[in-house]
């Protein structure tokens, strides 16, 4: 090897044309040795020795000795492939190494997010036991379903409202702890607090919040509790003397089951409002348990926000903040012309973040209602196709669409990131 | 590590086979199955009295992840004697896949089996005309829960018939108060208390169990008469004014672990909430605990109303099956026990006991708990008709059983009446 390695630097001196060719057969030769050959014929070293182990000594053992053979393994595979890389011309040896440290992270991405990607994309054009092709059949099923078709638009309707919401929330809540001269950390640590609890334990809380009973007996939701004792003689838990007296006269307010009801028809608000036109209808048809349900992630999420736009805040500059007031620009004015400009890329940043998260969203479904009365969304509607109904065609059809709405997200901030390191 | 077992394993089938002689004294069979707690301790009961007649060491292993287990046993070969399986489809799946031992090779006396344990769940744990899977308890689902106090108290007698049923709730409302309890939200399952009110409507209208065959393998359609009319008599209940307890919103929106709650709370003329409340047998476990105390006898239950009385008493419920795995002799004695009628009475006489013999000839007056005495009578009934059927919503395909079928009853139950046909024909497009 070294004298080969001699003889193309002789060959390197003599002749400056020919040897880009050959240098470059010569590295191609190298990388795939130390970057390819070697690693596979550590690993299949590597692979046998435990198969023998494990026939040798117990569990117990093999469990502790893999520890530090594993590692020992490990550093054997860069030391090797460090030492072929050294035979490399000198220039191109940084290249090489750069790749020997980023090879096994993307083998390791390839192995468990790339090929399971693929063969899930394999698997949508497949039947419910992926034994035959179906061609677009789960497609087709995908938009023209009406289970599918409700779930789809829930999923639109949290995009766009819970991004929103929480982006503007969390902008006011931070631009106005950022205004306060005493008790900043201590406020924004409240509203930061949600995101230190579970998603899971946060649908709890808004669960017991959301709670119907039939309505003799006492409400404990807070929600239906305020309800039925709104009104003379109307109470939620009268008891006198010992005796209940929880049935309440059909002149009271009746509790609603929020997270039952697909529409507002059960409210009175919708009696006052059907006057049968296009607005009224669209009102009286909003989800109103899917709504409930953007809740909770709003109030989860708007602390996180707030507190990375508060951050983003505090790096204005307070020269431009003091020229805007001297100027005479009201305090709208200056969130409005200062503030938000300023701190727009702070904005995608966490629409960003937001837009991921809510296509995620899982577990909140999965605790509250589990997708009944028309609530589901994408990610619980790809599990219950799998459990449920055993279709894993269909499943992987589901996974594959929420992948794709991820992609616009990707696209746009590996361009971000490209117009970053551009300028 | 493996090899002094083996040596001692081989000792003493040596010993045994020496001194044995053709007993099967200290020959052991493994049980497992997804019995855990209470119920785990009743079959472990039940085989002890195995043991102390036959000498055969019989153990019980119960795991709330037999199901997987039990998947990974079969793949590697290593399995136990018996497994006893929650579910008979399980036994079937097991049989298919030529892990199991036909009971007639287990020299049991086929017609007999068929005669103790009715036909239907025979047929349950049978492949191709050959039947693999052995019956063993099994639940109810067919009754309504009343408290007889109240009933006494206003001079209400038990109906025995729907017409009847519907008079005394005709009679109840009329004296201001509301007669049923109905609740069928349940988390990712929301639905399925009326596909349980269908099932029993059906098993009692049309051709009774017949026709219900038929509707589990939609030769019946959904859009029939015979179904349509099955989800008019449910819509009579749930869509009748004052029928429900809090209406068409608290059917849809109470928990079905909640929905008996208002017949436990008595208001200032002490009346309760509702009287009647259809539901299967396990409900106790999500009542209050003042009421679990007086289950059987504060709170108990009737059967679930007869409808066309030509018909055979008919029962919904489900029950667990066991199947074999070999065919040695103690294998053979002790699957004759398993399906002995007495095989449960160590069991049944327990104070905490909830499992019910499947054996028509079991001694229902055995059980210790009142309210065991009434559930075992009533299955006893229905299986020697040979009208004993599992929940048809589990037998269906999932997309309907646990899908549209599911689906379709909670918006019939907002929609009202009108809605029956759209359902029905819903739920029969739905079909794979």
């Amino acid at each position: 090897m070294g004298g080969y390695l001699l003889f193309i630097k002789v060959k390197l001196k003599n002749c400056m044309k020919q040897n880009t060719q050959e240098k470059k057969l010569f590295n191609f030769g190298i990388s795939t040795l130390a970057l390819a050959i070697f690693p596979l014929f550590w690993f299949l070293s590597q692979a046998i020795l435990f198969r023998e182990l494990t026939e040798i000594v117990t569990r117990n053992v093999l469990v502790l000795i893999a520890i530090p053979l594993g590692s020992t393994f490990i550093f054997l595979l860069f030391l090797g492939m460090n030492k072929l890389i050294n035979f490399a011309p000198k220039d191109s040896r940084d290249v090489l190494e750069a790749r020997m440290f980023v090879g096994p992270s993307i083998f390791m991405i390839g192995l468990f997010l790339f090929y399971p990607a693929v063969r899930t994309f394999y698997l949508s054009f497949k039947d419910r036991y992926s034994n035959d092709f179906v061609g677009f059949e789960n497609y087709v099923w995908a938009v023209t379903d009406a289970e599918m078709i409700t779930t789809i638009r829930n999923q639109v309707i949290w995009l766009i409202a819970v991004v929103t919401l929480t982006l503007i929330v969390g902008l006011v809540v931070g631009w106005l702890t950022d205004r306060l001269n005493k008790g900043e950390s201590f406020f924004k640590s409240i509203v930061f607090m949600p995101m230190a609890i579970s998603a899971v334990g946060a649908t709890a809380i808004f669960k017991f919040i959301y709670e119907y009973r039939p309505p003799p007996l006492t409400q404990i939701g807070i929600i239906n509790g305020i309800r039925v004792s709104k009104g003379d003689n109307c109470y939620n838990n009268r008891i006198i003397d010992g005796e209940f007296y929880g049935f309440d006269d059909a002149s009271c307010v009746a509790p609603v089951g929020w997270l039952q009801q697909r529409d507002l028809s059960a409210l009175p608000i919708a009696e006052t409002l059907q006057d049968g036109s296009w607005l009224s209808n669209m009102f009286v048809n909003l989800p109103i348990n899917t709504l409930l349900l953007m809740v909770i992630m709003v109030w989860m999420y708007t602390g996180f926000a707030a507190v990375v736009f508060s951050a983003g805040i505090k790096a204005i500059p307070a020269e431009i903040m003091e020229a805007g007031q001297i100027d005479g620009a009201s305090e709208m004015r200056i969130f409005r012309s200062i503030v938000v400009p300023y701190i727009k890329s702070t904005i995608v940043v966490v629409g960003t973040y937001m837009v991921v998260t809510v296509l995620k969203a899982f577990d909140i479904i999965y605790v509250s209602t589990r997708g009944d009365l028309e609530t589901n969304l994408l990610a619980v509607k790809m599990l219950d196709e799998f459990s449920k109904y055993r279709n894993f065609g269909r499943s992987s059809t589901v996974a594959v669409i929420i992948f794709i709405c991820v992609l616009p997200v990707i696209i746009g901030t590996a361009l971000r990131e490209r117009d970053n390191l551009d300028s | 590590m493996k090899k002094p077992l083996l040596v001692a394993f081989l000792l003493l089938t040596l010993i045994l086979g020496a001194c044995g002689g053709g007993s099967l004294e200290g020959e052991e069979v493994t049980i497992t199955g997804a019995l855990i707690g209470e119920d785990q301790e009743g079959f472990r009961a039940n085989i002890a009295a195995i043991t102390e007649a036959t000498g055969i060491i019989v153990t019980y292993q119960g795991s709330d992840n037999f199901e997987q287990e039990i998947q990974i046993q079969m793949e590697s070969g290593d399995t136990p004697d018996f497994a006893l399986w929650p579910q008979p489809g399980a036994v079937v799946d097991a049989a298919k896949r030529g892990m199991l031992t036909p009971l007639e090779d287990l020299d049991i006396d086929l017609d007999e089996y068929k005669s103790n344990f009715s036909s239907y769940l025979v047929g349950l744990g049978t492949v191709d005309g050959v039947i693999y899977g052995g019956a063993n308890a099994a639940n109810l689902k067919s009754i309504v829960w009343y408290q007889p106090a109240e009933f006494e108290a206003r001079g209400y007698a038990v109906p025995n018939t729907w017409d009847e049923m519907i008079a005394l709730a005709d009679q109840i409302v009329s004296e201001g108060m509301n007669p049923f309890c109905f609740g069928m939200y349940s988390n990712g399952a929301s639905g399925w208390l009326a596909t349980d009110w269908m099932e029993d409507i059906m098993l009692r209208t049309g051709e009774g169990v017949t026709s219900y065959d038929k509707w589990v393998t939609n030769e019946l359609k959904f859009a029939s008469d015979t179904v349509t009319n099955a989800a008019t008599l449910l819509s009579q209940i749930m869509h009748t004014e004052n029928y429900v307890v809090g209406g068409t919103d608290a059917i849809v929106s109470t928990y079905f672990g909640n929905a008996q709650d208002p017949m436990f709370s008595k208001d200032a003329n002490g009346n309760p909430g509702c009287f009647m409340h259809r539901q299967a047998s396990f409900i106790p476990a999500f009542w209050p605990e003042a009421a679990q105390a007086g289950v059987g006898v504060e709170t108990t239950v009737f059967p679930f109303p007869v409808i066309d009385e030509s018909l055979p008493k008919a029962a919904l419920g489900g029950g667990d099956m066991w199947g074999a795995f070999n065919d040695r002799e103690a294998t053979k004695v002790v699957a004759e026990y398993l399906l002995s009628a007495s095989f449960h009475e160590p069991a049944a006489q327990q104070p905490n006991n909830a499992r019910l013999s499947a054996h028509t000839g079991f001694n229902n007056d055995l059980y210790s708990k009142d309210i065991n005495r009434i559930l075992g009578t009533i299955i006893t009934d229905a299986l020697a008709a040979d009208a004993f059927r599992f929940d048809a919503s589990d037998l269906m395909p999932p997309e309907v059983g646990a899908g549209s079928f599911w689906k379709e009853m909670m918006n019939l139950a907002v929609e009202g009446p009108g809605y029956i046909g759209t359902a029905m024909d819903n739920i029969d497009k739905s079909w794979p």
